[in-house]
């Protein structure tokens, strides 16, 4: 300040033609402040979600607190807390305090411990911990002891033996694991259905108010299949039922650093790893595993655990679906527009209208979609198609067709517009030099004008796949699930399930965010599904904006 | 010649393209037509197919004749329906049932209740909600007689049976006396019961508190725990009593005067007593009942007054009392022939051939008219879809009442409407709640205004940084840096808004919650700083000067900005210890908490997800627009005009400031419209970063509802076809309009100005 004022002396004395400031150099400095701060703030945002996205996947290293005799922050009495520091912040009152993730729910009751960072005694980094990824009650934290292999003996924690039997006992568990969803979700799903098709069989006859005798040994007839399928459905249940018993018959034993022992079946434990005993290398290699299984595995636990396959799965099938619509329906306005109205003010009005619906908010479209898509022409498609099935609608709830089709239009606007750009781009002369060839209307289009403009056509389509891929709003309301049964794509006929609900990776972020039982157990999946979504979106934002300059390129050079 | 034309047609024929190409070119220009004209009107279809979504909520109720029925000639007294108005009831003086079969070929069936003894009876009561008639006898006892209506499947048909039970009778006054009006209620472990009676030739009124023990094994005695003689404490010809179905309040009516009782325990005292007409001094009372719910009186006078008093807490007052909250126009003849609806605030009236069906929140007339017969009796069955009306040549009517959305008006939706228990009219949302006799409140104002509030501060913020950040890029920057800037900018604003929403909530929030100090004092220092170091720059040699190339300011400046906003976030504790100090009333130490002190200061509450941290989620989800906007309305700026300007000596800021924003400021009020249609349309990081409570104030602490997060909130639940969802609709429907005027507005700006420049 003083500095300043000092300058300011100095500075009155100049003459004033040459002051700069009289000229508003100082201003200049306010505007690029403005830029400052917006580039900061993208770098920030982009930054805090990158940090926080990637950091989930590093292996973390445990540490073993000791606290004073005297602490109230003791678990079950001892002094002993393991687990990784998950923050560290300075409270109101000054006092600097750790978060640390405990793990051991199942004992414990909360995953997450704040520990006063004064009471901390010592702070150990024990070699021989380990960090147990289950299938419940999200990661065990504690020494193991020793391994029952049944039929074969005890091992005691510590050797080389330990280690190489627990892996392969892991390993073979997550077969059984395999071979267990192959009998439920593929062999009973199959039977299911056939089950399924026949009770609509037998309900179609059974409405009838007489039968005739076809009718009655059709009716015999399907009760005995059904029966049938009922026997084969207990084989296989018993099967899957004698798999999950084989697969826990293998135990750990394992003590916590506070006294508790407890003994895991093999079968519940997904990995298994000492994170003190590795290395960079093999950091790095755990690293890309846990990114692997984030990206290809299911959601456990209400989906604060495991993957985001069926998100990612049912986004990029949306958006598929979604482009399939939105191209032809916008190219074919765009021409129209361009090409065939007759330019007046009808057609400026239309212009200006569409190209208002694209600043149109997304809810609406979602509202749209709930009340003509779903009620009004889904409910119309299960009177008349589907009526055997009713009142458990098909087409008329939410489904991925009806979500990608209100997408469709909510986007269409953009595609309308670009695509319009693009045609009126290309040359006066170069239409009228197809036309004056010989060339029919149809033909310049297809031949010259299509071509030339399809950088611009195809630039619209990508943008309008971001838009659509980050679209959460108008989801909720058509059909977008916190957890899908099944996927919209697969081996079973007719391979396409329109009418199946889906997930979604921007909904993902929403539902675990704000509906999950354990929000701060939630939040590293939240940041790396988050960071996932951000990824994909400015990916193809970007192979928008290069495929356009490339495009360009190519089609300016062979332009006549 | 023949070879010459045959020559000519050969060389046209040459030249002739494929049939097959005519046609495809045909059919292809023909389909283009038909499709691109039929997206187009699909696209505009959307406006046309919500607007006739919620067209019936403003829409009258409908009425008209099913048929009529002949029914025996006798007293009748009262008249009562089941829910479906298949099977209703009349009942004539000597107590006997009459059912009536609409929906099958019964006709009528005449049932007469057994009571334990028979007592001739001399005042009833029907009480559709609970379905029972109370009888007030010669000798002044009460019973009341409970009708059971079961549906049964007789042959595959749809049959409804009537079963009629009745309890004992029990005295009101022990001396005798004739009962000539009567109310019970009967609140499971409590009951009462009311009723004058005329004992040598006055009217005493008189009431019983019954008491019934609740036993494992089914219900214990009844048993008369107090009787009340009410005749001392009221003035005038008493004419009728109400109670409510909790046998807490009791209402007495004079010609004049309204009594009204409240019991505590046994203790009944009188509470109020008001004169309903008192500015009518012509008008007596004809009429009066409960409303659903037990909470306001629908009063009638026998000139036609109809005025409607409910219960709530004056200001001044601590307890509820009646006041007057509603209005509706005076019917002709006057009326005293009254039912309510069991489904919502609605209620008919009838007098002579004359009658009225209004509802009560919205203080409107659903449906009006006369009818060609005399009414002697009438009733609305509890689905609120058929009317009875009995006529004086004893013929039953039954008519098809079709008003799905009564609760709707223009009012309603958009103007201030005093709802029951609420102490003024007020702008209300609160589409469900928990009780049968809930009223709805669906104003749109509150939606409105909180969609405009986080609009507001939504646009505070982002309007100075992206203005400036145009500004500087369009007019300083040089070359190659634009280049980078403005994909980023253009990327930035394809960021999912989940994802913002989702870290203003579980990452700004609880981040800026205890550090609003911090944050005043960087939107302070930031703009400051920017100056004073301007200020200082340019007062320095031109060799330091010249060391930062114009157009890299913001690279230089950068650091600082950094530093700047690190000290504003250290200093804001340090602030906060100085200036918000308030006294815990919990320790009764003095803590320096700004979230405390904001309260005590202004009055008005701080909540962790508050219109702040929309703001600022918001204004990043705009910036990237209005920037883009208007850096093209810079840019578009003829460059002879800035050459100009510099050519005759102006400095580059001078240019900017004097030649260009002048000239591009139409193309920033449109980035501005359009940076506005996106934050009025903003959904997922309103529902995801405020509490999404309706409130109407423009507190920055606090949160608030927009209509676009209201729809994502509430349309997954609301019943299809249903009140709500077309209030939704016409949510959507408000939303649309306002962002579709504003991107108009815009749009036509924009043009405008590209027209200016073209000839320019």
């Amino acid at each position: 300040m003083n500095l300043t004022t000092i300058k300011n002396k100095q500075t009155s004395k100049t003459p004033s033609f040459n002051n700069v400031k009289a000229k508003g150099e100082p201003y200049v400095w306010l505007t690029a402040m403005g830029l400052g701060v917006g580039l900061l703030m993208v770098v920030l945002l982009l930054g805090v979600i990158a940090i926080n996205g990637i950091s989930v996947f590093w292996p973390k290293k445990l540490v073993e607190i000791t606290l004073t005799e005297q602490s109230d922050m003791k678990i079950n009495g001892s002094n002993k807390i393991a687990g990784h520091i998950s923050k560290k912040q300075i409270r109101k009152n000054g006092k600097k305090e750790w978060q640390l993730y405990v793990g051991n729910k199942d004992v414990y009751g909360f995953s997450f411990k704040f520990v006063d960072k004064d009471k901390i005694v010592s702070v150990e980094r024990p070699k021989n911990i380990m960090s147990i990824e289950r299938l419940e009650y999200g990661d065990a934290i504690g020494v193991p002891l020793w391994l029952k292999v049944k039929n074969v003996g005890e091992f005691a924690a510590g050797t080389k033996e330990f280690d190489r039997r627990l892996k392969t006992l892991i390993k073979g568990s997550h077969q059984l694991w395999a071979h267990i969803k192959q009998i439920e979700k593929k062999e009973i799903g199959k039977i299911n259905r056939q089950m399924q098709s026949l009770a609509l069989k037998k309900k179609v006859i059974g409405s009838k108010k007489e039968f005739d005798l076809v009718e009655k040994d059709k009716l015999f007839a399907l009760d005995n299949k059904i029966e049938l399928l009922q026997r084969d459905y207990q084989i296989l249940a018993q099967q899957a039922q004698d798999l999950r018993v084989k697969v826990n018959e293998h135990t750990l034993g394992y003590r916590l650093v506070t006294g508790e022992e407890k003994v895991l079946p093999i079968g519940h434990i997904i990995h298994t790893v000492y994170p003190n005993k590795l290395n960079v290398w093999q950091q790095t290699k755990l690293f890309f595993y846990d990114i692997w299984h984030f990206l290809a595995d299911d959601p456990r636990e209400a989906n604060t655990e495991g993957g985001v396959f069926p998100a990612i799965f049912g986004t990029f099938v949306m958006t598929v679906l979604m482009s399939m619509a939105v191209t032809p329906f916008g190219v074919l306005a765009a021409i129209y527009l361009r090409e065939y109205a007759k330019q007046g003010l009808f057609v400026r009005c239309v212009r200006i209208s569409v190209n208002n619906l694209a600043g149109v908010p997304s809810i609406v479209f979602g509202v749209f979609g709930l009340g003509f898509f779903i009620y009004f022409v889904g409910g119309t498609l299960d009177q008349i198609f589907f009526k055997s099935s009713l009142p458990t609608p098909t087409f008329g709830t939410g489904g991925i067709f009806w979500a990608s089709l209100t997408l469709a239009l909510m986007t269409v606007p953009v595609v309308i517009v670009s695509t319009e750009e693009a045609l009126a781009a290309v040359s006066q002369g170069s239409r009228e030099g197809s036309l004056a060839c010989g060339a029919s209307k149809w033909q310049t289009i297809q031949r010259v004008i299509l071509p030339a403009s399809a950088p611009g056509i195809l630039t619209g389509l990508i943008l309008a796949m971001a838009r659509g891929a980050g679209e959460v709003a108008p989801l909720m309301l058509v059909g977008v699930v916190k957890l899908a049964p099944s996927l919209p794509l697969d081996s079973v006929a007719p391979f396409v399930h329109l009418d199946r609900k889906f997930m979604h990776l921007g909904f993902h972020i929403y539902d675990l965010g704000f509906q999950s039982p354990d929000s701060e157990a939630a939040k590293p999946m939240v940041f790396a599904t988050t960071f996932l979504l951000i990824v994909l979106v400015v990916l193809l934002n970007l192979a928008a904006i290069i495929i356009r300059e490339r495009l360009r390129r190519r089609y300016a050079t062979s332009a006549f | 010649m023949a070879e010459l034309k045959t020559e000519s047609n050969f060389i046209s024929n040459r030249f002739q393209p494929a049939k097959s190409t005519l046609l495809v070119d045909r059919l292809m220009n023909r389909f283009i037509k038909i499709g691109g004209g039929l997206v187009i009107a699909a696209v505009m279809g959307i406006f046309i197919f919500i607007l006739c979504q919620l067209l019936p909520l403003f829409q009258q109720a409908k009425v008209s004749p099913i048929k009529t029925f002949p029914v025996p000639d006798k007293e009748i007294v009262a008249l009562g329906t089941d829910e479906w108005a298949e099977l209703p009831f009349l009942l004539d003086k000597k107590g006997v049932f009459y059912f009536v079969d609409l929906a099958g070929d019964r006709g009528v069936t005449s049932v007469t209740p057994s009571f334990q003894e028979e007592k001739k009876k001399s005042s009833f009561k029907y009480r559709p909600q609970s379905q029972t008639v109370i009888f007030g006898t010669e000798d002044g006892y009460l019973s009341q007689a409970k009708i059971k209506y079961t549906p049964a499947f007789i042959n595959g048909r749809r049959v409804v049976q009537q079963k009629i039970t009745t309890s004992p009778f029990f005295p009101l006054v022990e001396k005798g006396g004739v009962v000539v009006a009567v109310d019970y209620a009967d609140a499971e472990s409590e009951k009462m019961g009311a009723g004058i009676v005329l004992r040598r030739g006055q009217k005493e009124v008189y009431a019983v508190l019954l008491t019934q023990k609740r036993s494992l094994i089914g219900k214990g005695k009844v048993k008369i725990a107090e009787t009340y003689e009410l005749t001392d404490q009221i003035e005038g010809e008493p004419k009728d009593v109400l109670l409510n179905s909790q046998a807490n309040n009791l209402i007495i009516a004079t010609s004049k005067k309204i009594y009204y009782f409240y019991r505590n325990e046994d203790e009944l005292f009188l509470k109020q007593t008001f004169e309903p007409f008192q500015d009518l001094p012509n008008e007596t009372i004809a009429s009066i009942d409960y409303l659903l719910g037990d909470v306001s009186l629908v009063l009638t006078g026998f000139s036609g007054a109809n005025r409607v008093f409910s219960l709530f807490i004056p200001k001044g007052k601590t307890t509820r009392l009646f006041g007057q909250t509603k209005e509706f126009p005076s019917i002709p003849l006057g009326a005293n022939l009254y039912s309510k609806s069991l489904r919502n605030k609605a209620f008919l009236l009838g007098e002579k051939n004359f009658v009225s069906l209004r509802y009560v929140t919205t203080e409107k007339i659903r449906w009006q008219a006369e009818l060609d017969f005399d009414l002697k009796q009438l009733v609305l069955n509890g689905k609120y879809n058929r009317i009875l009306f009995l006529d004086q040549a004893n013929q039953l009517h039954l008519y098809s009442l079709k008003d799905p959305h009564p609760e709707t008006s223009f009012k309603a939706l958009f103007g201030k409407l005093w709802y029951e228990g609420y102490s003024k009219p007020e702008y209300l949302w609160q589409s469900t709640g928990g009780t049968d006799d809930f009223e709805p409140k669906l104003s749109m104002v509150p939606l409105i205004v909180g969609t405009l509030k986080g609009t507001l501060y939504a646009l505070v913020f982002a309007i100075p940084i992206a203005l400036l950040a145009a500004i500087y890029t369009s007019q300083f920057v040089i070359r190659e840096h634009r280049q980078v800037i403005k994909p980023a900018m253009e990327i930035m604003a394809s960021l999912p808004s989940v994802v913002l929403g989702f870290l203003a909530a579980l990452w700004l929030a609880p981040l800026i919650e205890t550090r609003v100090p911090s944050l005043f004092l960087i939107v302070l220092m930031i703009p400051a700083s920017a100056i004073l170091f301007g200020w200082w720059w340019s007062s320095q040699s031109i060799q330091l000067r010249s060391k930062v190339k114009p157009g890299t300011e913001f690279l230089v400046f950068l650091p600082i900005l950094i530093v700047v906003t690190y000290v504003g976030w250290v200093l804001g504790p340090v602030l906060e210890k100085a200036l918000f100090v308030v006294t815990d009333p919990g320790t009764g130490q003095s803590v320096a908490d700004f979230r405390m002190w904001w309260p005590e200061i202004t009055g008005t509450p701080f909540e962790q997800r508050n219109s702040l941290v929309v703001g600022f989620m918001m204004g990043f989800a705009v910036i990237p627009i209005l920037f883009t906007i208007a850096e093209d309305a810079f840019s578009n700026v003829p460059i002879a005009l800035s050459s100009a300007s510099l050519a005759c000596g102006a400095s580059r800021w001078q240019t900017a400031i004097r030649v260009v924003l002048p000239t591009a400021s139409a193309g920033i009020f449109s980035a501005i419209m359009i940076g506005l249609g996106r934050a009025v349309g903003e959904t997922m990081i309103v529902v995801m970063a405020t509490g999404n409570t309706p409130i109407m104030d423009l507190n920055i602490f606090t949160g608030m509802r927009t209509l676009s997060a209201n729809i994502a909130v509430e349309l997954p639940e609301a019943p299809h076809h249903g009140t709500l969802y077309r209030g939704l609709f016409l949510g959507a429907m408000v939303l649309f309009l306002m962002t579709f005027f504003v991107n108009t507005l815009a749009e036509i700006l924009r043009q405008y100005l590209r027209q200016k420049f073209k000839t320019a």
